[in-house]
């Protein structure tokens, strides 16, 4: 432990019990405390702490802001140095000309919009957590976002990477690099392949003209097939969002965004583009929303009337914090046109289990993110939870969907990768684990299922 | 498929079944016979040769579209399906898929992602390997491993299937590979206009700035017998507008008053067969001057691409080899290829422009020309930072080095 003071300097190393516990929780999953924090200010820092923890035989658990669900960013069985990028924070630099940037992994995603914003760009993915989640932590999940639905994920927005791997060498990677695309390997792998120490993102021009409109359904069902509709007639707006009656009657209450409480479902659609277009844009979207049922249509054209409308939707997930103490967000994706069937089996699921749930989700991507409300104080709730929880990633999985759409498998999710993977099919992400960290040193006990050993599934010739 | 056996003496098998690759893959896994992996046989200027195999692999019959679902903006195609008839697919819905690879009628989809092919419209439409949302891939033990699935957005485990893309055959077999189809842009416009010296640097500066980003901006210098266009002195300028109906017009405005800041002399519009005009110019990026050209893919920033055309042009010119230019504005990356019909001292030219070519641009890699000398050159361009890693990697997918043994980035 000295040694990582030397390294960081004493003052950037937690080692105290009171300390270490704020370390042993993400936003949603309990873990243990680990041995100790750092906070390194480059990456020469990190190499070293890497060397050090190597040598004290402990695991390296990367962390950006915390704000993941699923436990992928705590020490699981206690033990274990957390390297913080709390102190790694800063966009290093700005290239305007070639829309891209270069950012220490600690950047909060708001703040690197924020940052070019004057020269009239934007980094697009924009998970829920923007505000205070880091680049380095969405590139370890492959972040979404409302907005994914046009500009993709952030695999798609990452253009190399400067990384430490297990043994705290550096390495980079550039997706223009001759041979394997390591960066996409890396995006996505939850700090299990290599550590990120910096990135160079992509940034987008910011859009000419952005309207956001809101339409109200008599189901679930209609607007479902209001998604569809529109996707089908070759429009991808930027963002469609659905919101259920549970989680519009809970904005309401909290803060009045002005959505429709007689509705069954929202949906809110964002497009950006070019105000020449915008005119034909909004009508064909109208009509399209009306002809599958809408009961109302609003649009907004102001920045305050947009604001107002995302306002909604951005602070769903913390109005639903006043129905009831706790909650709980399942991921799950399901092709777009198995919507319905999914949100159904949502339902049924939360009935059965008795309890409550309010959907709020990204519509256009098939995403799914049912809160399930309930009382942390009630075993019985919290084993509803958990069985309803699981009732959807199974139906998820029969609908020919997946276990997370954006948050990752972290901790929580290991075990049902072998819903959705074959042994070989882990045992091909096993190989790729073994190439880059054999001793399971970083982030370990994650993503794989317990026991899970190339090896063991499919020994070599 | 024939031409490459034929030319390369190969035995060729192409499995009907998926479960016959595999089997076909196991048996030579374990009997120690290399194969080569072949699609359409269309990106074969790229990478080393195929001399280290001793069957070809080729995966043209399995060529079924499993899955579309247009609602669902994802379509799962087995691995030898033609562009071609992908596209034809998807048209019929108004969808595509920006492949952009030379050759569409023979290239398949497993091959142009294998090859890690980059086309001229990606900054808009994005790279392949960004649209592949699932895949299956034959390992060389014959075992089949499926990564991601039929969703747009999947976290769950690691993306293998973008690994896959680019990765030339070499962790295993692509046999089927599900991708995000787009929306098919209603209009589109083509525009011809020569590009003389004074006049390129402010054209290139103008085109990046354009608010209504072109699909496609590219400075074309020598090609004349591939790209059937009124040759400028000095190259002309490609651009393709796709856009909505209503859009089209102030984008069509927004270039024409671009390009005149930037002095460039009278624009021609082309409406009809606008994209046809892309395929061609993409078909140019591989077409090869008899055995007697190499065509390099240089890549670089969208702001060095006009500076680093014409520098590349210089030095292909210096050796009193011809050049032939394309240039992409829009993504900075610049295709050279050198030739000449006097064959006379070509090999130690083409050694020499190879020498000089890796010192200005290390990355530059070879994606065309079957000169003798080839295998002499720096056909990946310079080591990539992580080889090594690569290296590990190849080792765990394929231990007995079974599949395309020694095409790959070093030799791998």
């Amino acid at each position: 432990m000295e040694r990582l003071g030397q390294a960081v300097g004493a003052e950037n190393v937690k080692t105290a019990p009171e300390d270490l516990a704020v370390y042993a929780f993400d936003a949603y999953s309990d873990g243990k405390p680990p041995s100790a924090v750092v906070i390194p200010s480059q990456t020469r820092e990190v190499s070293a702490v890497v060397k050090i923890a190597r040598a004290l035989g402990e695991p390296v658990i990367a962390r950006g802001a915390g704000t993941g669900l699923c436990g992928g960013a705590v020490s699981i069985q206690g033990g274990g140095v957390v390297i913080s990028f709390a102190r790694m924070h800063r966009m290093l630099e700005l290239d305007v000309p070639n829309r891209r940037a270069r950012v220490q992994p600690g950047i909060v995603n708001l703040h690197l919009s924020q940052q070019v914003a004057a020269s009239k760009l934007f980094y697009a993915p924009d998970p829920a957590s923007q505000r205070s989640s880091t680049i380095g932590g969405n590139i370890a999940t492959n972040a979404g976002g409302p907005h994914c639905l046009s500009y993709g994920t952030t695999v798609n927005h990452v253009l190399a990477l400067e990384v430490v791997d297990e043994r705290g060498e550096v390495f980079t990677t550039d997706i223009d690099d001759a041979g394997y695309d390591l960066t996409a390997a890396l995006v996505g792998s939850e700090g299990t392949l290599g550590i990120v120490a910096s990135a160079w993102v992509r940034l987008l021009r910011m859009p000419e003209s952005t309207r956001v409109w809101l339409a109200a359904f008599p189901s679930i069902e209609s607007a479902s097939e209001a998604v569809s509709a529109i996707v089908g007639a070759g429009i991808v707006p930027t963002a469609l969002e659905m919101m259920d009656a549970v989680i519009v009657k809970a904005v309401e209450a909290a803060f009045a965004a002005g959505y429709p409480t007689d509705a069954a479902a929202v949906l809110l659609i964002e497009n950006a583009g070019f105000e020449d277009e915008m005119n034909a844009c909004e009508a064909a979207i109208e009509r399209l929303a009306l002809a599958n049922g809408a009961l109302s249509w609003r649009a907004a054209r102001t920045q305050a009337e947009r604001d107002a409308l995302w306002a909604g939707r951005k602070g769903a997930v913390g109005a639903i914090g006043r129905i009831a103490p706790n909650y709980y967000t399942q991921d799950v994706t399901v092709p777009r046109s198995a919507l319905p069937k999914a949100l159904r089996a949502v339902e049924v699921a939360a009935r059965e289990n008795d309890l409550v749930v309010g959907n709020v989700f990204h519509a256009g991507d098939g995403n799914l993110h049912p809160l399930l409300v309930y009382d942390k104080r009630d075993r019985r709730q919290v084993a509803a939870v958990l069985s309803t929880g699981n009732a959807i990633l199974n139906a998820a999985i029969d609908l020919g969907g997946t276990i997370s759409g954006e948050h990752g498998i972290g901790y929580e999710k290991r075990d049902a990768m072998t819903r959705v993977y074959s042994a070989q099919d882990l045992a091909a992400m096993a190989r790729v684990r073994d190439v880059f960290d054999p001793e399971h040193a970083l982030n370990p006990e994650k993503i794989f299922p317990a026991g899970t050993r190339c090896v063991e599934v499919a020994p070599p010739q | 498929m024939s031409t490459a056996n034929a030319k390369s003496n190969h035995r060729g098998e192409t499995p009907a079944t998926v479960e016959e690759l595999c089997d076909l893959l196991r048996r030579c896994n374990d009997d120690g016979t290399k194969i080569g992996v072949a699609g359409g046989d269309t990106l074969r200027g790229m990478g080393f040769s195929l001399s280290g195999s001793e069957l070809v692999l080729n995966t043209t019959a399995l060529k079924r579209i499993v899955a579309y679902d247009p609602c669902d903006l994802t379509v799962a195609v087995q691995a030898g399906t033609t562009l071609r008839s992908l596209t034809t697919r998807l048209k019929k819905e108004g969808q595509f898929i920006p492949f952009d690879a030379p050759r569409p009628a023979h290239a398949t989809v497993g091959g142009t992602l294998a090859a890690g092919w980059l086309g001229p419209r990606r900054h808009r439409f994005g790279r392949p390997r960004d649209l592949i949302v699932g895949s299956t891939i034959a390992l060389a033990d014959g075992t089949l491993a499926r990564a991601g699935g039929m969703v747009v957005k999947n976290v769950a485990g690691y993306d293998m299937s973008r690994l896959y893309v680019g990765s030339f055959g070499t962790l295993g077999v692509l046999v089927q590979t599900n991708l995000k189809t787009l929306p098919l842009p209603p209009a589109a416009r083509a525009f011809l206009a020569p590009l003389p010296e004074g006049t390129r640097a402010r054209a290139f500066t103008q085109l990046q700035m354009l608010a209504v980003e072109p699909s496609a901006a590219l400075w074309i210098d020598g090609f004349e017998k591939e790209i059937a266009s009124a040759p400028g002195a000095e190259g002309r300028l490609f651009v393709l507008l796709e856009s909505s109906d209503a859009l089209l017009e102030r984008a069509t405005r927004d270039l024409r008053s671009a390009l005149g800041r930037a002095g460039v002399p009278q624009t021609e519009i082309v409406d009809s067969r606008a994209r046809e005009m892309l395929d061609a110019i993409v078909d140019a990026y591989v077409a090869s001057v008899a055995d007697r050209s190499i065509t390099y893919r240089l890549t670089g920033l969208p702001s060095a691409a006009q500076e680093c055309a014409l520098e590349s042009r210089d030095l292909v010119r210096r050796f009193a080899l011809d050049a032939g230019i394309i240039a992409d504005a829009m993504n900075g990356d610049v295709v050279v290829r050198a030739s000449r019909n006097d064959t006379r001292d070509l090999s130690l030219k083409f050694q020499v422009l190879d020498d000089a070519l890796h010192r200005a641009r290390p990355r530059a890699r070879i994606i065309a020309g079957d000169h003798p000398v080839r295998p002499a050159l720096r056909v990946w361009g310079e080591d990539p930072p992580a080889l090594e890693r690569m290296r590990a990697l190849k080792c765990a997918f394929d231990p007995r080095g079974t599949l395309n043994p020694g095409r790959f980035v070093g030799g791998m």
